[in-house]
């Protein structure tokens, strides 16, 4: 039941994400913004990689037949969402991800060394969440600057993903628990909510243009 | 038209893209140039707020791929907005928001 639960929120997951990327394509192809170009591989590549966990599921589901999905394929799209988190970050501009500091950058690459014996997938996740939360205070930011909702709303899916990244990764710590099914939960709502101003573009007034 | 040139929330006026200033020049050109024939480099310079080099590579760029039209009036170049221009325009305001609603400028 929970593996099928899952796989439902999976493919939300998916369809949400190649969504937005979409839109945010057709935004790159009129406008050549290398913005809006950041944002399509941002979505596509949390689409994807929802995908890749939703088909990993299925396969099991319909074909294995195990009652788990392989940890590779759980791993891989995951890492294929981290990337997509990091082209969020990156339309940021992670300009303040490295401390100047000597001493704190020593200390800061301390953790990479103590937790080398831990899987990668949760090194993967603990990522995942340091660029969601960067990302979602940005955001924060701009709608002090910009005072446009939607931004705001933004924010709090930002937040939602990071939520559900972290749940997902102390998952690990409580395998046999619902934590799995609330952090992928958690997920597609923070997708609903970066849905939201998509819901704002008059698409029918747009005229794809390939000259431009 | 009002004052294009984005002021902060700190009151000091913030960096614009390439993407907002190509957005201003044509934004002049559709809505606020002086007379008919278009709005010459000086107009632009002074709405656009940018020094007279950049908007000229701006300029003939903008001509070249078509989003504005260039006329030779009594020896000075004027430029109006065209066509495939206004869609750009449309375009680009809608997709400003939408980047916007993301916290991010296009």
């Amino acid at each position: 039941m929970e593996l099928f639960l899952e796989n439902i929120l999976n493919l939300v997951g998916f369809v949400v994400g190649i969504i937005i990327g979409t839109i945010s394509y057709i935004g790159f192809r009129n406008t050549g913004s290398p913005t809006l170009f950041r944002l399509t591989l941002a979505f596509y590549s949390i689409g994807i990689g929802f995908f890749i966990m939703w088909a990993g599921q299925t396969l099991d589901i319909f074909v294995y037949k195990t009652g788990h999905t392989e940890r590779w394929v759980q791993t891989f799209g995951i890492a294929v969402q981290t990337v997509g988190y990091f082209f969020i970050a990156f339309s940021h501009t992670i300009k303040s991800f490295f401390p100047k500091s000597n001493y704190l950058r020593s200390i800061g690459i301390m953790p990479l060394f103590l937790i080398s014996f831990i899987s990668i997938e949760n090194i993967i996740r603990s990522i995942s969440f340091i660029l969601l939360a960067y990302g979602a205070i940005e955001t924060l930011l701009s709608y002090f600057a910009s005072r446009r909702k939607t931004a705001i709303l933004v924010a709090c899916g930002l937040w939602a993903l990071a939520i559900g990244e972290f749940l997902g990764w102390y998952y690990f710590v409580f395998p046999q628990s619902i934590l799995n099914v609330v952090s992928i939960a958690t997920k597609i709502a923070g997708l609903i909510m970066l849905f939201i101003p998509v819901t704002k573009v008059p698409l029918t007034k747009i005229k794809f243009d390939e000259n431009i | 038209m009002k004052n294009r040139v984005r002021v902060s929330y700190t009151g000091m006026s913030s960096y614009r893209t390439h993407m907002q200033i190509i957005g201003d020049i044509l934004l002049t050109t559709r809505d606020d140039t002086p007379d008919e024939q278009g709005a010459s480099i000086t107009y632009l310079i002074r709405k656009a707020n940018i020094s007279h080099g950049r908007i000229s590579k701006i300029l003939n760029n903008l001509v070249a791929q078509g989003l504005l039209e260039q006329s030779n009036s009594s020896g000075a170049f004027k430029y109006k907005i065209s066509s495939v221009g206004r869609e750009f325009l449309q375009a680009y305001n809608t997709f400003n928001k939408f980047a916007d609603g993301y916290g991010l400028t296009i």
